[in-house]
């Protein structure tokens, strides 16, 4: 960044950031610091009533509750799973069909077509995909291709569950992670390419020696974005499974959800949140501010 | 250098965090749907003062705010807003309602938003579960105080739908519609397995072998919640918790509770119950009824409706629960009338809720498929529709579930534990015992 004509420009540039900033205030840091207040009371909703204060009792039991981690295993199994298979196929999508390909308007329509589709639909399909005994997914597996002679009940046991579930948020975000790529691979200069190929770069040395350092910045954003979506995982799972059988395929947001507005236990719900939060701004954090520093410190 | 670079990086997660947040958002599902009185009572004589209130001047004009689940694809809706409510605003010049439909799933969200916001509305169709939970929150007025008539108004009901109303010392609502879950078969398997309905518990213990060896499940219920166990374990005696509500050790763990649900964990594993049972009541089951796939189900008087579209030749075969030690004893579904303890015009809501459990109303709903709750009314209910007759026998022994605002929590520990047990090593007294071991915590805690 140029730093000449600095000082000119901050006034300016504070007065766009604040209506931003304002709403940001109002919709997050207002939010997540009542959840704060709130997880340290045993809370009572209705108004006017008393909400002892209790100190970090929410937050003990969150400890010593296995299911609640279970739930950040899950949410941080699903994030594992779905973001570099979604980065990678949003790549790999990318790349071909940046490509001068007869029907590619098709292909990224086909593929984009997933991520405008609501999670409620895609969950409920994929529910019905997944069904024990005579799901289409059985159905495959044992009398097309017979991979395996028994059906598998996928959403009767964690793992299998988590199969489902890993399967619907990749298959839900790979368009979402293609489309962005797609806009970065427009922006890099087409020099580049013909300068490389005329120093005899073959294209998988162009690939990554033009490429992907020209893109590094849209990975890292794809890549925080998707992390941050990973451990909120919610609609797909609460449809899915419920978190069930017996708590097995539970995610964060799920299990507070079920502790504030099944249980009304609110300030357990707010401490599970509060807690979510922190960890997802921590790696978020880190990890901008890892790849800012490798920016900064690698070749340019 | 280094130090703007953390600065950015904690300022762009946070506006990663708000982008999510704002894709996350809530939706308002509630579709608002108010009735437009018909008359403008502001040119009429208001000199006609019905209610037993008096106002010294002119009739006050009031609204009165009533949150209901009816459903609006079926004709309930249209029935509640077409012919009940102008009826009402009718027979209570100045008073006009306005309805305001929600989706089932999404109603106990809304109520425990608006009390959170202080934003309840005067009057509310609640889910029988939920009228002691929001009760002990302090949110309803006790009908019992409110309305001097409570009295005759409760003597007209049936008992088990009255008690999901009780909390402490109060009645904090009445019942406006009831149903339970009666054995709902299809007949043409049983002719062809050559077996008959089981009336007892024993029976269908004897006959499934027989309809797994044709490839049918004997029975499909969809989880393993108190709505679908509970018949299960009064029928063969044993119970979740005693009288009292305080403890559940000795009853959820008791010899007859265990072989209650032993009988369903032994079918489930010999292929008798589907597999969906142990996969959290999401699935709809009614069709493989129909279809033959399974010979038989637990199901409310709405199955008839759901296979009327797809199969109207379809003909169920009802009976009563199977029975067992305990007798047939079924479980108490439906919907309770409450009036909030914010509403400013409880003198008014209360004569809704007294017009909503009239025999007239109550007729009007028979007819759409909302049970009634008036004795009076069961031979009616026949008349109205011949399938009622085993729900209005099952009636006569159904219970509620324990009337205790812990009731969600108890019923979440319940099937957890019964789905690890089911899925898992299959030892249904040990997950008993632990289970009557987290209830008792449960209920000490509340």
């Amino acid at each position: 960044m140029r730093r000449r004509g600095k000082s000119r420009w901050r006034t300016p540039a504070y007065a766009f950031v604040l209506p931003g900033l304002v709403v940001f205030t109002m919709v997050m840091v207002y939010p997540t610091v009542r959840a704060l207040f709130i997880s340290l009371h045993e809370w009572n909703i209705a108004p006017g009533a008393e909400s002892p204060f209790v100190g970090l009792a929410n937050y003990v039991k969150a400890v010593k509750d296995p299911v609640f981690w279970r739930s950040f295993q899950n949410g941080g199994i699903y994030m594992l799973v779905t973001v570099p298979l979604q980065i990678a196929l949003g790549l790999v999508a990318a790349l071909l069909l940046d490509a001068k390909l007869r029907g590619r308007t098709i292909f990224r329509t086909l593929i984009y077509i997933p991520v405008i589709t609501s999670w409620v639909i895609s969950s409920l399909l994929f529910r019905y995909l997944f069904g024990a005994g005579s799901g289409p997914i059985n159905a495959f597996l044992v009398d097309v291709t017979g991979v395996i002679s028994e059906p598998i009940a996928w959403l009767g046991s964690r793992w299998t569950a988590l199969v489902a579930i890993c399967a619907l948020g990749v298959w839900k975000g790979v368009g979402w992670a293609m489309l962005i790529f797609l806009a970065a691979l427009q922006a890099v200069p087409v020099e580049l390419h013909e300068a490389a190929a005329v120093d005899g770069a073959g294209g998988w040395q162009r690939l990554r020696n033009v490429t992907l350092p020209s893109i590094r910045r849209t990975l890292t954003f794809v890549t925080v974005l998707s992390i941050i979506g990973g451990f909120n995982v919610f609609i797909s799972v609460y449809l899915m499974t419920g978190g069930g059988p017996a708590d097995q395929t539970q995610v964060p947001i799920t299990y507070l959800y079920r502790q504030a507005f099944s249980f009304l236990d609110f300030g357990y719900g707010s401490a599970i949140s509060f807690m979510l939060t922190v960890l997802v701004f921590g790696v978020a954090t880190a990890q901008l501010w890892l790849s800012n520093r490798t920016e900064s410190e690698g070749p340019a | 250098m280094r130090r703007s670079t953390t600065w950015r990086s904690l300022a762009v997660a946070a506006a990663l965090l708000l982008a999510l947040g704002a894709c996350s958002g809530e939706s308002d599902t509630g579709t608002e749907e108010t009735t437009t009185s018909t008359q403008a009572a502001t040119d009429e004589q208001p000199t006609t003062t019905t209610s037993t209130t008096t106002t010294a001047a002119a009739v006050e004009e009031q609204t009165i705010e009533f949150w209901h689940a009816f459903n609006a694809e079926s004709s309930e809706v249209q029935v509640l807003e077409d012919q009940l409510i102008p009826q009402f605003e009718a027979e209570h010049p100045g008073v006009t309602v306005k309805a305001v439909s929600v989706p089932y799933g999404d109603l106990r969200q809304k109520l425990v938003t608006a009390v959170a916001g202080d934003q309840l509305p005067d009057v509310v169709r609640a889910d029988i579960i939920w009228v002691p939970e929001f009760a002990s929150l302090g949110v309803l007025e006790p009908l019992s105080e409110l309305m001097p008539d409570f009295e005759q108004l409760a003597a007209a009901v049936y008992p088990g739908p009255l008690e999901t109303n009780h909390w402490q010392d109060a009645y904090y609502g009445l019942p406006l519609s009831t149903n339970t879950r009666v054995y709902l078969s299809n007949p043409d398997v049983y002719a062809n397995a050559g077996v008959d309905i089981p009336a007892t518990q024993d029976d269908l213990r004897a006959i499934a072998p027989t309809l797994v060896d044709a490839g049918i499940a004997a029975f499909a219920d969809n989880d393993l919640s108190g709505w679908n166990v509970l018949p299960w374990i009064w029928s063969a005696g044993g119970d979740i918790v005693d009288e009292a509500i305080t403890t559940a050790s000795g009853s959820i763990n008791s010899p007859e509770s265990i072989a209650g649900v032993s009988l369903l964990y032994d079918l489930y594993t010999m292929g008798a119950i589907p597999e969906m049972i142990v996969q959290g009541g999401m699935d709809p089951y009614e069709e493989g009824v129909a279809t033959g796939q399974y010979a038989s189900m637990m199901n409310g008087p709405w199955a008839y409706s759901i296979l009327a579209g797809d199969y109207p030749d379809f003909e169920l075969a009802p009976s009563l629960t199977p029975a067992g030690d305990g007798g047939s004893v079924s479980v108490v579904g439906g919907e309770d009338i409450v009036v909030t303890a914010s509403s400013e015009h409880k003198e008014a809501a209360a004569d809704f809720v007294r017009f909503m459990v009239s025999p007239e109303a109550q007729r009007a709903l028979a007819e759409i498929g909302q049970m009634s709750v008036l004795s009076e009314l069961g031979d009616a209910m026949v008349e109205i529709q011949p399938y009622y007759q085993t729900f209005v026998d099952q009636l006569a022994t159904a219970r509620p579930r324990p009337p205790t605002p812990a009731w969600p929590e108890i019923d979440q520990a319940l099937k957890t534990r019964l789905q690890e047990a089911f899925v898992g090593d299959g030892d249904i007294e040990q997950a008993l015992n632990d289970l009557a071991q987290e209830i008792d915590q449960i209920l000490a805690d509340s």
